[in-house]
């Protein structure tokens, strides 16, 4: 059985011998041109003149393109946005941010191309940029018609009527992605006007779709590889359309392949970001700290285009109430337009941002209450999952008829159901059981009594700890993006090749789709060919985001070698007289009746017998409905959850900080592949801690990125490691029929970071007497730390 | 045509600077991020293969430096007490990459305000030595660097050594940095301290701040203030409004120029105390 | 004017402008060799010159004339792995691979500076000898910056092979 076991990598000896082949490293044809983009200088402005002899006389340039010139050679500016066909691939009369792509340039090679694109003269009508929340708020500058609004019940009466109050707001950064891998794509021609299109891409589909639409082609004949990417994060769900369509287009006019690659700068200064926020709160709650009513008012700041930043700012409002039954809520979320990057998808997709600001808000109830935010945590929690399935799902590969169990869901006694804010039945809370697991092993209570003392008599240092738990919804909230398509093709000598609709990002997607193929076949993973993902092969797939990778795909593929397997077994039984259903696939053998044959052998006969060993699979999520105007639905599958407990120290006269000790238990359902979850949840955690203490994005006055390059935007570096790091794994099957009984993992744990916010937070509260709940921004960098030390000590 | 020289002596050197255009590479881990976006300017001239320009030799007038010394000779080196802090300093340049192709004249030559080297030369008294066709010249390191990214060295000349007078030999040194993260980023505030302590007093007491102010600069008034002071006493004599009034830091995108002086006076008071912790018995 | 890169002496670019990291990939198509920066700040283009670690980005081809280029190809021979190699397979040291040269390129150098007793700046006494801990590793591999958060993997592994070659 290979589902469950911790293998590495499917790509390791790859990757550690520098084999393992990302865009840029594909060999091009000689004739190929490298392109750059050039970029406005400033925030907002009408082009009134563009100048671009100097760029056109540069050495190497073979040609050079305005907005105007694609509509007179492509009858219209090509779109590349996702969602609001808003995003022409060049500015168009008009420059919205500091870093619009105004002009493209074809030159003999990549450096030839940059300085070229330096040379453009742009000449502007400038026009008032909006910069901030505050700026668009102001001017009304707004995605959809007005905020969007989630309610249930009466928060406003239930927080009035509630015996404590308390109200807040606070300021939450974004992130930039800094895959190591910067956004790069090329294009190949090929005869009959077909395109061959290389992309570093979470969203092959997507790349086909819009370069079809930019060359006025079919979008059969597009076709699109992805191999691996060098990261994605979300930063390459939609930001790299815009490079390989600007290759298409250069293939087309000259004939010739094209490659482009943004550089660090540029990566940083022409894409979207993390959508960064304000968050306002106001809660009603009782001495316990149970809250009876909470109000939220999210500020989206969310760039110059849509892009995805509806189902973003949706997410937040998804993940408003984290763990916690809150009986009356109100959720107000604006989405603002700026002359910024345009936000876009980022691990978590908005569900950070809301879930920090419920974290906040139990925090300071906490504070009011004076009790452990801990206890406050636990008195708010939904109510617990009732018995789950009795055996471990996954533990034994069973037949595709008997498979899976029946639905726990149907079990659940109403009336102990208690629903989010979006009214959808929480079935499956095991925060609770969870949480109380990591207070012990991490020691949670006795830790917390020991900082306090080590803090009476630490005057410069000061300590904190904090856990704070996750839930986080599986699904795409867009609900036809749920489905996964996979094909398998069993060879006569016994090999398997397998493809699917998943991109290879690192996550180990490939890894864990081949494991479940080769459980359903019996054979050992390293049988399984995995191949680049190609539109060609799978199409119509959905982006490989909303951590749902494995659980469409996996289920898609299960789906393809399920249905070979199925026939290889009737094919056989025939062959034996024996029945189908006794046909057993086992370490690399097939039993047929008394006989034992090799994978191979039987893959011989059945090919001879002139059966079909090719088989497509397909995957629709069940169950899940969901009606985002109202707010209303069942827009998840199921909840992955986790639990963080983090120790930090901070430095009072100069708010330098550091993580001491992490404590992790985090949901994965049945583990596909311990090994790989557990790099996820590890690599998550320091991703969601760098978001929310070192990573900071500085705009100027001006509405210049300062920050866009590694010297000055800080990512955890190797030193940044917390010293102590407990990471477990609650593997237990989910109760839902995924594949395996596992559950998604690729964002849930990005969360866990929040701990590292509330812990500085704590120990921001160790410099005053306690009376003060600590104001404190994200990212807690030095600086922040220092004023809201200051803020804490200034009202003893 | 090529655009690469590795002449063999410093008299080769000079002559090819003097055509005009040159552009001298010790090292080239500043000067290559500079001129990404632009093609290298004119001809580079390698330096680092210049006969006395690498390594470390002691004499009776002090310590000169090779100014194509990289950061690793620097923290490999065995050197006095006072050198502590431009060792410290040296393992904190970069990466560990850095630190074996960056040297400490590339890192002078380049005045950056944040540059890493400079707080701990400073308060070694330190002069930087200028060789051109009219000769060899000596100056002071302050006023060698004449403010963000401009020395006073001549198109012509190069940065040939560092001189450390034996004077500024004594004491011990400390070193000490903000930020974030201690690697690959740049620093917001900096400081390097040395004192000489005689018989629980502070004796002497050299002060400097880097990343505060256009170059990085020493505190007079601090150091007044400290000489002749009892070494259980100097820390609380670091007053923030004394720092502060000795610096101009600037607002910008890594920090207020208000935390910038705070911060510093801190870690000025910090590397005070750790130098005047008494020595365990 | 030529350069040993990996055992074998090929001439040097004819521009002398460009990186050793350009030429390592464009010249040479040896692609092991990442370029996640190309300033200076993330480590990924490491390679060796004479044993020692250095960023390729900021080399000049010209530089390395008549010395030893070492990339993450040279590190091993076919299927036979550096032990640096096979420990980060063993640890799950990466997630994504792309710094995974980079990474290994630095850690060969660093257990040679390890055992030639060079200081870092966690090396509380400069004076003797630095001794290997998880914390010194993770001091002297920040170089090389890891966005999956592999550093878990990537500590481990090159604990175990520093362990292995102490003992």
């Amino acid at each position: 059985m290979s589902m469950g076991k911790p293998l590495p990598h499917d790509a390791a000896p790859l990757h550690v011998s520098g084999a393992a082949r990302y865009v840029d490293d594909i060999p091009l044809p000689a004739n190929a041109l490298h392109l750059a983009f050039g970029l406005s200088t400033i925030a907002h402005g009408e082009i009134t003149a563009m100048d671009l002899s100097a760029v056109r006389a540069a050495p190497g340039v073979i040609g050079v393109w305005s907005a105007d010139d694609l509509r007179a050679r492509f009858g219209a500016v090509p779109d590349c946005s996702p969602s609001a066909h808003d995003e022409p691939l060049l500015a168009d009369g008009v420059v919205k941010y500091l870093g619009h792509p105004a002009f493209l340039v074809a030159a003999t090679s990549h450096l030839a191309a940059r300085k070229a694109a330096r040379l453009g003269r742009i000449d502007y009508r400038e026009l008032p940029a909006l910069l901030t929340v505050d700026d668009a708020l102001a001017a009304d500058s707004r995605f959809e018609d007005g905020p969007v609004i989630w309610q249930k019940g009466d928060a406003s009466t239930a927080i009035a009527a509630a015996p404590h109050q308390v109200q807040g707001s606070f300021e939450v950064g974004g992130q930039e992605h800094f895959y190591l891998e910067g956004q790069v794509a090329a294009c190949l021609p090929q005869d009959g006007g077909e395109l061959v299109i290389h992309s570093s891409t979470q969203h092959p589909t997507e790349i086909q779709h819009k370069v079809a639409h930019a060359a006025h082609l079919p979008m059969s004949a597009v076709r699109v590889e992805v191999r691996r990417m060098g990261g994605g994060f979300g930063g390459k769900e939609s930001q790299g359309n815009h490079l390989a369509i600007a290759c298409a287009l250069v293939s087309l006019e000259t004939g010739r392949p094209a490659k482009m690659r943004y550089d660090r700068d540029d990566d940083m200064m022409i894409t979207g970001k993390r959508h960064d926020l304000r968050i306002l709160y106001r809660a009603g709650f009782d001495a316990e700290g149970r809250i009876a009513g909470v109000e939220f008012t999210h500020l989206m700041r969310c760039g110059w285009a849509q892009d995805l930043s509806l189902p973003v700012a949706d997410r937040a409002m998804l993940h408003s109430d984290n763990c916690y039954f809150l009986p009356a809520i109100r959720i107000e979320s604006h989405r603002l337009r700026t002359h910024t990057q345009s936000a876009t998808a980022y691990r978590g997709f908005g569900g950070p941002q809301g879930m920090v600001g419920i974290e906040r808000v139990i925090d300071h109830v906490a504070h009011a209450v004076g009790r452990d935010p801990v206890a406050v945590r636990q008195v708010n929690f939904y109510a617990p999952m009732g018995e789950g399935p009795a055996e471990a799902g996954g533990a034994s590969p069973p037949r595709s008829t008997n498979w899976p169990p029946e639905d726990i869901f149907r079990q659940k006694k109403a009336g102990e159901i208690q629903t989010t804010p979006y009214h959808m039945p929480v079935e499956d809370f095991v925060g609770d059981a969870m949480v109380a697991d990591l207070l012990a092993s991490s020691d949670y209570h006795a830790r917390r009594a020991a900082i306090s003392d080590w803090n009476r008599n630490s005057p410069i240092l000061k300590r904190g700890i904090a856990l704070s738990p996750v839930k986080f919804g599986i699904s795409f909230t867009l609900t036809h993006l749920n489905q996964a398509g996979a094909l398998v093709h069993v060879y006569q000598d016994g090999s398997i090749q397998l493809n699917h609709g998943g991109t290879e990002m690192g996550q180990g997607l490939f890894q864990k789709v081949a494991q479940v193929v080769a459980g359903v076949f019996g054979v050992d993973a390293a049988v399984i060919r995995i191949t680049a993902t190609d539109t060609g092969k799978v199409p119509n797939t959905s982006a490989t985001a909303a951590s749902s990778g494995s659980d469409l795909n996996g289920m898609a593929a299960r789906a393809a070698a399920l249905t070979i397997r199925d026939r290889m077994a009737d094919c056989l039984a025939l062959q034996h007289q024996t029945t189908a259903n006794t046909v057993r696939f086992e370490d690399g053998h097939v039993h047929v009746g008394a006989e034992v044959l090799g994978f191979a052998e039987a893959a011989a006969r059945v090919y001879a017998a002139r059966v079909s060993l090719s088989s497509t699979g397909f995957y629709a999520t069940p169950k899940i409905i969901w009606d985002r105007k109202r707010g209303t639905g069942r827009p998840f599958l199921y909840f992955a959850y986790g639990a963080a407990v983090t120790e930090v120290v901070i430095d009072r006269l100069t708010g330098e900080n550091r993580i001491l000790r992490t404590d992790i238990l985090h949901d994965t359902g049945s583990s596909l592949n311990p090994a790989l979850d557990i790099g996820q949840v590890e690599g998550a955690y320091v991703q969601g801690a760098g978001w929310l203490t070192m990573e900071e994005l500085v705009w100027d006055a001006k509405g210049a990125l300062r920050t866009h390059a590694p010297s000055t935007y800080k990512i955890p570096a190797c030193s940044d490691r917390p010293p102590v790091f407990n990471v477990r794994l609650w593997n237990r099957p989910n109760r839902e029929d995924t594949v395996g009984r596992s559950k998604a993992v690729g964002e849930p744990p990005f969360m866990l970071g929040i701990s590292t916010f509330l812990a500085l937070s704590d120990a921001v509260a160790a410099c005053g007497d306690g009376s003060v709940y600590p104001a404190l921004d994200a990212p807690a960098t030095p600086e922040r730390v220092l004023a809201a030390v200051k803020r804490v000590a200034r009202d003893v | 045509m090529t655009d690469f020289l590795r002449p063999a002596t410093v008299e080769d050197a000079l002559a090819l600077m003097a055509a005009g255009g040159v552009v001298p590479l010790a090292g080239g881990t500043d000067l290559y991020p500079a001129t990404q976006r632009r093609a290298l300017p004119g001809l580079v001239l390698d330096v680092t293969g210049l006969p006395g320009l690498c390594g470390i030799t002691t004499g009776p007038a002090g310590l000169r430096i090779g100014a194509a010394t990289t950061w690793t000779a620097l923290a490999r080196a065995t050197l006095p007490p006072a050198l502590a802090a431009l060792q410290q300093a040296a393992v904190e340049v970069g990466g560990i990459q850095i630190q074996n192709a960056g040297t400490i004249g590339g890192n002078l030559c380049n005045a950056s305000p944040a540059a890493d080297g400079v707080p701990p030369l400073l308060v070694l008294d330190t002069e930087v030595e200028l060789v051109g066709h009219r000769g060899i010249r000596r100056l002071p390191l302050s006023q060698f660097l004449t403010g963000p990214r401009q020395t006073a060295r001549q198109a012509d000349e190069l940065l040939t050594a560092l001189h450390i007078p034996a004077s500024a030999l004594s004491g011990q040194s400390h070193f000490r940095k903000l930020g974030a993260r201690a690697y690959l980023v740049i620093s917001i505030a900096m400081v390097a301290v040395r004192l000489d302590l005689q018989a629980g007093r502070i004796s002497h007491a050299a002060l400097a701040v880097g990343a505060c102010s256009a170059t990085a600069c020493r505190l007079p008034q601090v150091e007044s203030a400290l000489t002749g002071a009892p070494a259980a006493e100097a820390p609380a004599l670091i007053r923030d409004a004394d720092v502060a009034a000795a610096l101009s830091p600037l607002d910008d995108l890594r920090a207020t120029a208000a935390y910038r002086s705070g911060a510093a006076a801190e870690l000025l008071r910090r590397s005070v105390a750790t130098l005047c912790q008494p020595v365990p018995a | 004017m030529a350069i040993t890169i990996n055992g074998t002496e090929v001439p040097l670019p004819e521009d002398p402008r460009m990186s050793l990291a350009e030429f390592l990939r464009d010249g040479l198509h040896l692609t092991g060799t990442k370029i996640g920066c190309n300033q200076g700040g993330c480590g990924a283009c490491t390679v060796l010159i004479d044993g020692q670690r250095v960023l390729s980005c900021l080399t000049l081809a010209v530089q390395a004339e008549g010395r030893e280029v070492t990339t993450i190809e040279g590190l091993s021979s076919g299927d036979d792995l550096h032990p640096l190699q096979e420990a980060f397979i063993a640890h799950d040291g990466f997630q994504c691979g792309y710094c995974t040269p980079g990474q290994i390129c630095a850690a060969t150098a660093m257990l040679r500076e390890l055992a030639e007793g060079m200081p870092s700046s966690v090396t509380g006494d400069l004076s003797r000898p630095a001794p290997l801990t998880a914390e010194e590793i993770r001091e002297r591999m920040s170089g090389n910056l890891c966005r999956c958060g592999a550093h878990n993997g990537i500590i481990a592994a090159i604990l175990q092979v520093a362990q292995e070659g102490a003992a």
